[in-house]
């Protein structure tokens, strides 16, 4: 009994990354201009993704190089430790967790609305981490994230303009004052998502017209 | 959920400054976020409202003049929002920034739902017409019915209900509709229709169009000036003209669209005149013509385009001139037309004209009929002499009994031109041979002019002296290309403009306009239509045509240049004193006349 409950529930939930995973990004050949984007950000307890916990997540879709302001999200994670998996599944509301969202509602809000968007992050590596931590946590698999760094690029660009880059030179606000963009980055998730959006957009109208989303990939390695 | 960033710019931009934090979330949320960088064009076509974040935008009309600089806390959108128009304007980015699109929707629901920011966008709206008259000022002069009018025909038939046509306006959003019937137009049905003839005597929703409709209403050619449009309206009264192209109607211009693409034409100095209710103050407003010329040399309106506007000037004040002589006078007696010759009816007026014109009516001038129309002659040309068109020297005034006819008359004066010409008599007569109606019966110069046309297109001996008369003077242009110049009465020597140039091919246009029967009496207009009846080479047309363009700019620049020396307006040019290039051209087109004459010689001269 209890273990066919527990397969049921495994199905259900993985299912969530596999119909993520099956849907196609777009390839690589496609034009910066077509390909959709979500940008995200995390507030963190530290850096460590094994021991550390995603505190809150903020995210801003970008379609046709606009930032949809509709679909901007910002939740706070109720409680580090996955919890909620039955929650997810049997639709049960846990009374205690008043403060927040559970992180796996959240994550199948994101997994299931955004399939097939190219996620953005500043210095998404930290974030990326996180993420398969949280999705292997929540769902028992992770699927494979395909993430452009809009750090990276920063970085690249400076190098390619033959510039001297000081350690925090690529920080998101000295990266906002840089492109001439209002500075609000102050570690809200979802502040930082929109900065870092306004920060790509900024970035893919200096790559030029002719631009792909493999550049950007080339870009964020 | 929103980005504070976003809400806390609303909430420090006028007028959503006023809007309480839930609103401004709501608000923000119906936003997109763009990143333009410098040298983008902002795609303004689709409806929503750009907001300016950061970054600087140039906004240029449709000529390319720069209307004004856009930034932070800046719109624009709303115009086409608010109208449902769409500008020609281009929105160039200067400096990087970021702009916020609102939808369409949200910026309508916020309008309804806080009557400031309505009143707030409105304002915007009328402002930005006024703010941009100063940058606009060469465009408005020269603008057409077809730069402005919508390609959008909103008809319906006469036999439809007034209901189908409340619900077509209303679907539409329009004020006024076209009646057709078999893609002719037979009336026109406003908003105001509908309440005064429908609404106001309880007439059912089921009644037809056709009963409440104006039948044959006043309209427009679709390639007319605004102005002239501006003029129509304003002498009848009226704020809806249909427009028509070659006969067939394309739309609907309104006494709005006008307002809006030109909030303060000078050319409502017409409007002026209409409202003035003295001789006056009609004076007053002539006084103003001169400085309205100068205005439009320095706008460097083509002096075709400024005849044009001079001549519709003068239309207007013969109109009110016409209309307080009534006043005066009472009712008049009978059917008349007031009718123009010369310059004023080839509506290519310059600054020196004098009065040419008469009076057409229905009946015998006798007894109080005669009296009448007398008196109304001296009323109409001493009050244009009052107002700077001076007294005709030759006597070709309506104020002459000779020139007040009946159309018997009329027709009986112009039959014995027309079947027994003498070349002297003709060279006088020639004027007559252009003629337009200014004021009254339209049908009643149609007539006439019928009746010219049909005499004119059948007699080859009055072609053959009329060519000859116009043949009698040539272009002060040397066997060897150079000037031959002449001296006027203070030993001045130069080229006259008009007698060795502009009137040499107003003649023999003219000559090929009557032997063509063509309706037409502007001469840029009489080649047009004759290139398009191919009665001429349609290259000589437009070699005459621009022969004739560049001699009126050269009279009209030096109307001009005497006006700020303080001289009296002379057509009499130093070719010294134009530019190399300016000399070569004028060289240019004496040949043109040269050739046209020749052609003219060999078309109606030959078979004498």
């Amino acid at each position: 009994m209890m273990l066919s409950w527990l397969w049921r529930k495994n199905t259900a939930l993985s299912a969530v990354v596999d119909n993520f995973s099956k849907t196609a990004l777009p390839n690589a050949a496609t034009a910066v201009q077509q390909a959709p984007f979500l940008v995200l950000d995390f507030e963190l307890t530290g850096l460590n993704p094994k021991k550390d916990h995603i505190v809150s997540m903020g995210w801003v879709p970008v379609r046709q190089q606009e930032i949809v302001l509709s679909e901007a999200r910002h939740y706070l994670i109720s409680s580090p430790v996955s919890v909620g998996q039955s929650a997810v599944y049997h639709g049960l509301h846990d009374h205690q967790l008043k403060q927040g969202q559970d992180l796996a509602v959240v994550l199948t809000e994101l997994l299931t609305q955004y399939a097939g968007y190219v996620f953005v992050a500043h210095h998404s590596g930290l974030d990326e981490q996180f993420l398969r931590v949280a999705c292997q946590r929540c769902f028992g698999k992770t699927p494979r994230f395909k993430f452009i760094d809009t750090m990276k690029m920063e970085w690249q660009r400076l190098l390619r303009q033959g510039k001297v880059v000081k350690h925090d030179a690529l920080k998101l606000p000295n990266c906002l004052k840089r492109h001439g963009l209002p500075d609000m980055a102050n570690h809200h998730a979802l502040e930082d998502a929109y900065s870092s959006a306004l920060l790509l957009l900024s970035q893919l109208k200096l790559g030029g017209n002719n631009m792909t989303l493999g550049d950007l990939y080339l870009l964020s390695r | 959920m929103e980005v504070a960033d976003v809400t806390k710019f609303l909430a420090e931009t006028t007028p959503f400054d006023q809007l309480d934090a839930p609103a401004l979330g709501h608000l923000s949320s119906h936003i997109k976020v763009y990143y333009h960088q410098a040298q983008d064009h902002v795609s303004i076509s689709s409806e929503r409202l750009l907001i300016v974040r950061t970054g600087i935008f140039s906004l240029y009309s449709d000529q390319q003049h720069l209307l004004t600089k856009l930034q932070s806390g800046d719109f624009y959108g709303y115009q086409q929002l608010l109208t449902g128009l769409t500008d020609n304007d281009t929105l160039v980015c200067d400096e990087d920034g970021l702009v916020y699109w609102l939808d369409a929707a949200a910026f309508h629901q916020c309008r309804y739902q806080y009557k400031n920011i309505d009143i707030f966008f409105q304002r915007l709206f009328s402002r930005r017409l006024h703010q941009y008259r100063e940058q606009q000022q060469s465009s408005r002069f020269t603008l057409k019915i077809s730069d402005i009018v919508q390609q959008r025909k909103i008809a319906i038939r006469p036999e439809q209900s007034v209901q189908a046509a409340a619900k077509l306006m209303s679907d539409s959003r329009v004020s006024s509709l076209l009646v057709e019937e078999h893609d002719k137009l037979v009336g026109i049905v406003t908003d105001r229709d509908l309440r005064n003839r429908v609404l106001a005597l309880g007439l059912p929703a089921s009644t037809q169009v056709s009963q409440v409709m104006t039948r044959q209403p006043q309209h427009i050619d679709r390639h007319a000036y605004l102005y002239e449009a501006v003029q129509k309206m304003s002498q009848h009264n009226i704020h809806h003209l249909p427009v028509l192209e070659q006969g067939v109607c394309c739309g609907m211009l309104t006494a709005t669209d006008i307002i809006r693409s030109q909030q303060d034409h000078p050319v409502y100095l017409i409007g002026e005149i209409h409202r003035q209710t003295s001789v006056d103050g009609l004076e007053r407003c002539s006084q103003q013509i001169s400085s309205l010329a100068i205005t439009l040399s320095k706008q460097q309106v083509p002096a075709y385009e400024a005849g044009h506007i001079i001549t519709t000037v003068t239309d207007a004040l013969t109109q009110r001139l016409i209309y307080l002589a009534q006043q005066q006078l009472g009712e008049p007696p009978c059917v008349f037309s007031w009718l123009a010759f010369g310059s004023q009816a080839r509506m290519d007026q310059s600054l020196n004209a004098d009065q040419d014109n008469a009076l057409l009516l229905e009946k015998e001038p006798v007894g109080e009929i005669g009296d009448y129309f007398s008196a109304l002659a001296e009323f109409v040309c001493h009050g244009l002499a009052q107002c700077g068109i001076t007294l005709c020297p030759g006597n070709i005034m309506a104020t002459n009994s000779e020139l007040r006819l009946s159309l018997k008359g009329w027709s009986g004066r112009f039959a014995r031109w027309i079947a027994t010409p003498t070349p002297d008599a003709l060279l006088k007569a020639s004027i007559f041979f252009d003629l337009r109606v200014i004021d009254g019966s339209k049908g009643l110069f149609n007539a006439l002019q019928q009746d010219i046309l049909q005499r004119t297109a059948q007699a080859p001996l009055f072609l053959y002296h009329l060519a000859q008369a116009a043949l009698q003077r040539t272009a002060p242009l040397g066997f060897f290309k150079n000037f031959i110049l002449e001296q006027d009465g203070k030993h001045k020597k130069g080229l006259d403009l008009k007698k060795r140039g502009i009137s040499l091919i107003t003649d023999l246009v003219r000559v090929y306009a009557l032997s063509a029967g063509i309706y037409e009496v502007n001469t840029r207009r009489r080649l047009h239509q004759l290139a398009i009846q191919a009665e001429m080479d349609s290259k000589d047309c437009q070699n005459l045509n621009d022969a004739f363009d560049l001699l009126a700019q050269l009279r009209w620049e030096k109307h001009q240049h005497d006006l700020q020396q303080g001289h009296d307006v002379t057509n009499l040019l130093d070719p010294m004193e134009i530019s190399g290039l300016a000399r070569h051209q004028l060289k240019d087109s004496f040949a043109v006349i040269n050739d046209a004459q020749a052609s003219l010689k060999h078309r109606f001269c030959r078979d004498m």
